[in-house]
């Protein structure tokens, strides 16, 4: 494992990179130091005790670099699974780690960047994000690899008051026979009162084991709306690594809601900051999962400023063999007076092979703090399947209907009908291989 | 003979429940069965629909001449089979209306009938409501989620008469229910009664069957049937009770027997 870090950073301190800025070449260049010194993440690191990386091991020495695309020029629609929405005002692909076509995006105040013209753009502000992610440590190895190869990402940016109406990124991956791991950084900059409907699609034709890495910017001037849903339907080989920085200022509002359907190793970390006053902040998700995926979900809020919320509130439901990990923190500092805090997370275990483990961890030290937390691991009702199947269902779609309804209590958060039923649909079709009385239905 | 149960011994959780039951029933009958708490009345009906749990350790439950007990509670749905439970079990998030379209329609497919789409299901469903005097309002409610115990036992028998099937168990479907809603849940019976159905009425009151006259009577203690007769025996069996299976048997009772 530390000889594929070894190996990575290797290919890393040959490369070449488009944007010639001084402060980020010297960024780039500490950041492969600290992957040589320290490594992948591994089983002491706290916050990865649940996640095992062994399968990273399928993956070739060398980091993807990509095609370059230093324009944004649409290119033809590969073969793609259908869109998750319709009625997107921007559709951005985004095929191994490279920009690969954009539509739309055109409304006023509304800018859609490569990195490279985001950095001629918006310097100082990139700089600040990309400077003040933690990439020291073999716990923050993925941070690292991501900026040691940092020169492919997006930036959009909403001015005050604008709308950016709804943006569809559809993340692919192919197939190659000497799988890798790619990077990409993005960058969504929300001024004031401006609001953006970003939904994320991770969803291949067809790939061979290759990996993505992505590492994302949410900025949120004071009293923006950011809606972000993501849907990961991922093949068993892939693996995807996001980390999702939010800076939120007063007033501001992030609504996060994350399906996790696929995928063979996938691990979301979300951290928001809420600096201002009366921001809030929601997490909410579902994974369904079955064979040997694994996916994890990390979540760290922090209020800081006084009167903010926050609300986590995540469901799993394991069959085969799979593994879910659900750790959200949440973090009262002193002075975030008047906060109001809650986490929520129930599973369902569909085997008995599957496996789940549920962290909540909440500390306050400030005053007057609302909060609640609960976490439960259980199975089907019995009754509720036998009450179903002697009015003629199936056993199988008894099980299905369960597990629609257990996972409605999250879609049924979503404002947007249209993906709603749409994820509904996606739940079914994925819903795991049920045993009971030792036999696989 | 539509169900034909002969000998039939039952355990559930390694306990002794049935000890040797016998019933059989024609089509176009309906059979009231009566008796004390925990003598098993629940247990044979969970028996009859394939209730995980329940286990058979001898005799035969024959339906139609084929042997019910190989069958999946659902296969035994899809044959005709209904049960109308003591306690209606609450589904969170699962609509009342989807479900009962999609338990429709997996009999009707089983049969090699056409399926209903979901305007075809709601007229069916208007008519029916109608009898039971349900509002629309219980359809778009998670199945019995929060429902009155009323509300729940108008909903099973609401369900009987939406899926139509040719041999109905209704177990205490009478129990804590007022008079207006013991009627309607009667009316939905009555209206269900033909020649090709029968029904096993679980009840220990004789006022549902003031409104559903039973062909045949049967108490059932300690996991048999003790003691057979006509509508009558129902009546005698309200005034007096079942002190008399400790007294020495049926016979102490002053009623005519028929076998
Ligand atoms: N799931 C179960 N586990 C253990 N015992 C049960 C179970 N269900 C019923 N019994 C027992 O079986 C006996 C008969 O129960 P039941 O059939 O419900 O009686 P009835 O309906 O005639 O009142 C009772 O002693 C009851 O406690
Ligand atoms: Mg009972």
């Amino acid at each position: 494992m530390s000889a594929l870090a070894q190996q990575w950073s290797e290919s890393l301190r040959s490369a070449t990179h488009p944007q010639v800025l001084p402060w980020l070449d010297a960024l780039r260049l500490r950041a492969v130091e600290q992957l040589t010194k320290h490594g992948l993440p591994h089983r002491k690191d706290e916050d990865w005790k649940y996640t095992p990386l062994r399968v990273l091991e399928q993956l070739g020495p060398a980091v993807a670099t990509g095609v370059r695309v230093e324009n944004l020029t649409p290119a033809p629609e590969p073969e793609l699974p259908a869109a998750l929405i319709d009625s997107a005002d921007c559709v951005i692909r985004i095929h191994d780690g490279a920009l690969a076509g954009t539509e739309g995006g055109d409304q006023p105040g509304v800018s859609v960047l490569s990195l490279s013209e985001g950095l001629e753009q918006h310097e100082s502000l990139l700089r600040k994000h990309i400077e003040s992610v933690d990439i020291n440590g073999s716990a923050q190895a993925f941070a690292s690899l991501n900026t040691a190869s940092l020169d492919q990402g997006l930036v959009i940016h909403v001015k005050e008051q604008a709308d950016a109406g709804t943006v569809l990124l559809r993340w692919t991956l192919s197939g190659t026979a000497d799988p890798s791991i790619h990077n990409f950084r993005v960058f969504l900059l929300l001024g004031e009162g401006s609001r953006m409907q970003l939904v994320e699609q991770y969803e291949s034709a067809d790939h061979g084991g290759s990996a993505l890495n992505v590492v994302s910017h949410f900025d949120l001037a004071r009293e923006a709306v950011v809606d972000h849903l993501l849907l990961q339907n991922e093949s068993e080989n892939t693996i995807l690594m996001s980390s999702t920085y939010i800076e939120q200022a007063q007033g501001s509002r992030y609504n996060y809601s994350g399906f996790d359907l696929g995928g063979g190793l996938v691990r979301h970390e979300l951290k928001t900051v809420m600096a201002g006053s009366g921001a809030h902040a929601a997490f909410g998700g579902a994974f369904v999962l079955d064979n040997s995926r694994h996916v994890d979900n990390h979540i760290s809020v922090e209020h800081a400023g006084t009167a903010c919320s926050s609300d986590q509130f995540f469901r799993g439901v394991l069959g085969g063999r799979s593994r879910g990990v659900f750790n959200g923190k949440a973090l009262i500092r002193p002075g975030a007076d008047k906060s109001s805090v809650r986490q929520s997370n129930a599973n369902l275990l569909l085997s008995p092979l599957a496996q789940i483990d549920t962290k909540p961890e909440l500390e306050i030290y400030a005053d007057e703090v609302e909060a609640s937390h609960g976490a439960t691991v259980g199975q089907l009702d019995e009754t509720a399947i036998f009450y179903l199947r002697s009015r003629g269902l199936s056993e199988t779609e008894a099980k299905r209907l369960l597990v629609g309804a257990f996972c409605r209590s999250v879609t049924d958060r979503l404002e947007n009908q249209e993906l709603a039923g749409r994820i509904a649909e996606l739940i079914d079709q994925a819903m795991p291989s049920y045993e009971s009385r030792g036999q696989v239905l | 003979m539509m169900l034909e149960i002969k000998n039939l011994h039952a355990t559930v959780g390694g306990k002794a429940i049935l000890k040797g039951l016998d019933l059989t029933i024609e089509a176009g009958e309906i059979h009231a069965i009566m008796g004390p708490n925990g003598a098993g009345k629940s247990t044979l009906g969970n028996v009859i629909s394939g209730r995980e749990g329940y286990e058979v350790t001898q005799g035969e439950v024959l339906f139609n001449g084929n042997n019910l007990l190989e069958l999946e509670p659902e296969e035994r749905a899809c044959e005709g089979i209904f049960l109308a439970f003591q306690y209606p079990v609450e589904i969170p998030g699962v609509n009342n209306t989807y479900f009962l379209r999609a338990a429709l329609n997996a009999q009707r497919k089983y049969r090699g009938e056409p399926e209903l789409d979901s305007m075809q299901f709601l007229k069916l469903v208007r008519e029916k409501l109608e009898i039971l005097h349900i509002s629309d309002d219980l359809l778009r409610r998670s199945v019995n989620e929060g429902f009155s115990g009323g509300e729940k036992k108008r909903n099973e028998i609401f369900q009987m008469a939406v899926l139509e099937p040719s041999l109905a168990i209704l177990d205490e479907t009478d129990s804590g229910l007022d008079i207006d809603a013991l009627r309607l849940v009667a009316r939905g019976v009555n209206r269900l009664r033909s020649e090709d159905r029968a029904m096993i009425v679980i009840t220990h009151y004789q006022r549902l069957l003031d409104h559903i006259v039973p062909d045949r009577v049967h108490v059932l203690a300690d996991g048999k049937i003790v003691a057979s007769g006509d509508a009558d025996l129902a009546l005698k069996l309200e005034e007096q009770g079942y002190a008399w299976l400790d007294r020495g048997g049926i016979q102490s009772l002053d009623i005519d027997l028929k076998a």
